[in-house]
């Protein structure tokens, strides 16, 4: 019989304080799955808050917290197109938590008649005209029970629905427009945009237009690909160290409570350890087999954290309404890490335990009894 | 595997400034079945746990075919090897089987699979319980339990058996057969036995008593075959 083997029958001998020490893990692993799903989901969608299509650019402030957050000068605007390798440029006004029925949507200022806007195709009414008008997308609509002629609130100002529009973006098709200049009013920022996407001129290669608009405006981060919007923003880069963070203290308390639990174990089972030893288990065997249990139970826990991790990063983000703007990416990379983390809990929360009980004098442990 | 020689030269033990035995010497030949007698308390288990190397003497020395146990470097390796201990309480794993139990000396010594499952079934016909090899603790008499830890201590072939009050536990029916396994196995195998106890009984399955009082044998012996040194294993 192996030392495995062994273990699996102890762990199944004792059910509930296996269960337990797994229970205990799982929602630390659970924890961490959940933020690393969000963290990733968070980096790639943000992106995908401007369209960019072939020969496209959006540029955001250098080092703004996140996308949202971006301020860039409207003027700016005026000074790109004069430039002849830009054919266009557009600025956007990205409002969140504005819409009253659905705060988790982001609203889009923008020129009714810019290129951004003229890929809205329209399923019902058309596109605003009038500065207190607004389009919904298609998937936001049915959410809040949207269409034409209701009247919506944008931060206090009522706004009434012209169009049911499908742009083909989820971000946007789940988020509603209005006119730029009304989302500057409604925000303060008069004068600013968040973002501005560049249509670049027939003929011109985007890597020589970024290298242009990169030697004539300091201060912009460009981006030429939505994978690449982590530049854009440190919100993305702020959830990973958040992440990081929870990750370490999922480690200390998690091991410490692995520790804990395996260590109650060993008090419990000392004779058992003790006897062991008695019949020749050497110290190294016998630590081997707690660090065989505690890893076992720390997989098994880390395994249930991950589909609780899982559930939980869905459950979360709707519970924040968070979810048209980012949605739980649960990768491959994700899950493994999670599942390294599991181990590395299983063996620093066993190697003290481990330690104790191949260091118990049997002589002694046996005697008591 | 011919008995192991056992001698004891001298030996104290002592917790906490409190001398548990003073100076106890013997020896005891290769295949001789040997009780240790004496009231609770009296040492017979210190002395038991010092010959089989779960602890080691204060002074004076122990001998087990010639090897100083009180300076062994590696104790499990010795008693993996050499001892086979029966207590009191059966101390069985109670989430393995009876089977499984008796092979846990067997993994520490790395037995394969295959041997050490033939070998377990092998020693548990031999205390009469090849039927139960698959049975738990729990399922299994207070005497049962008794019987597969002797088979448990006969698992690696041990030249010596220590058993301390192996019939503590067990009514007159149960101890007559735990008394028959252990003098049959020195009979068929020519292991030592050192049997601790205060079972009146046991004088007429032994060949030799030492009886001890508060740390000390009523009739002291003077071991003569010390050899120069024991070495560590």
């Amino acid at each position: 019989m192996s030392a495995l083997v062994q273990t699996l029958q102890s762990m199944r001998h004792s059910p509930a304080r296996s269960i337990l020490t797994a229970l205990g893990t799982a929602l630390g692993i659970g924890t961490i799955v959940a933020l690393l799903a969000v963290s990733a989901g968070a980096t790639q969608t943000a992106g995908k808050f401007i369209h960019l299509g072939p020969g496209e650019m959006g540029l955001f402030q250098k080092d703004a917290s996140d996308p949202t957050t971006s301020v860039l000068p409207e003027s700016l605007i005026t000074t790109l197109r004069r430039q002849r390798w830009v054919a266009n440029a557009q600025g956007l006004q990205l409002l969140v938590n504005g819409l009253n029925a659905a705060p988790g949507a982001i609203v889009f200022g923008a020129e009714p008649n810019g290129f951004e806007t003229d890929r809205m195709v329209f399923t019902s009414g058309h596109n605003s005209a009038g500065p207190n008008q607004i389009v919904i997308g298609q998937d936001l609509a049915p959410q809040i029970h949207a269409h034409v002629g209701q009247v919506l609130t944008v931060f206090h100002r009522h706004m009434t629905v012209v169009g049911i529009y499908a742009l083909g973006i989820a971000e946007q098709d789940q988020g509603a427009f209005i006119p730029l200049s009304t989302a500057q009013a409604i925000s303060g920022h008069t004068g600013e945009v968040t973002t501005i996407a560049v249509k670049v001129a027939p003929g011109i290669k985007l890597p020589t237009a970024e290298k242009l608009l990169n030697r004539r405006f300091a201060g912009l981060t460009v981006i030429t690909d939505p994978d690449e919007a982590l530049r854009a923003g440190a919100n993305g880069q702020l959830i990973a160290n958040v992440t990081l963070v929870i990750v370490v203290l999922a480690l200390l308390i998690g091991g410490i409570g692995v520790m804990n639990t395996m260590l109650m174990s060993v008090i419990e089972r000392r004779t058992e350890f003790a006897l062991l030893s008695a019949v020749g288990w050497s110290g190294t065997q016998v630590a081997t087999l707690v660090l065989t249990e505690g890893v076992i139970v720390s997989i098994l826990g880390a395994a249930a954290g991950v589909v609780i991790g899982t559930i939980g990063a869905q459950l979360l983000i709707h519970a924040l309404g968070a979810a048209s703007f980012v949605s739980p990416d649960v990768t491959a990379w994700v899950l493994g890490r999670a599942l390294l983390i599991g181990v590395l809990i299983g063996v620093l929360g066993g190697l003290y335990p481990a330690w104790r009980a191949a260091h118990l004098s049997p002589a002694r442990t046996l005697a008591q009894h | 595997m011919p008995g192991a020689s056992v001698i004891a030269d001298s030996v104290t033990r002592c917790y906490e400034h409190h001398e548990i035995l003073h100076g106890v010497s013997f020896s005891v030949e290769p295949g001789e079945l040997v009780a240790l007698t004496g009231p609770s308390g009296s040492g017979k288990t210190t002395l038991l746990q010092l010959v089989g190397s779960l602890d080691r003497p204060t002074s004076g020395r122990i001998l087990v075919d010639g090897i100083n146990v009180g300076e062994l470097r590696h104790p499990a390796q010795f008693r993996r090897s050499t001892v086979g201990f029966v207590f009191q309480l059966h101390f069985l794993l109670p989430a393995l089987t009876a089977r499984q139990n008796v092979e846990l000396p067997m993994t520490a010594a790395h037995v394969p699979r295959r041997e050490r499952e033939e070998r377990a079934h092998e020693l548990l016909a031999e205390v009469g319980l090849g039927d139960r090899a698959g049975d738990l603790p729990s399922q299994l008499s207070g005497g049962e339990r008794q019987r597969v830890a002797i088979a448990r201590a006969l698992a690696n072939q041990p030249p010596l058996v220590l058993a301390d009050e192996p019939t503590g536990a067990l009514d007159s029916v149960a101890s007559a057969q735990v008394w028959k396994l252990l003098s049959g196995i020195r009979d068929r195998r020519g292991t030592t036995v050192i049997i601790a106890s205060h079972d009146v009984t046991l004088g007429e399955h032994v060949d030799r008593t030492l009886h001890m009082i508060d740390g000390r044998l009523t009739e002291p012996e003077e071991p003569t075959a010390f050899p120069v040194s024991g070495h560590a294993g």
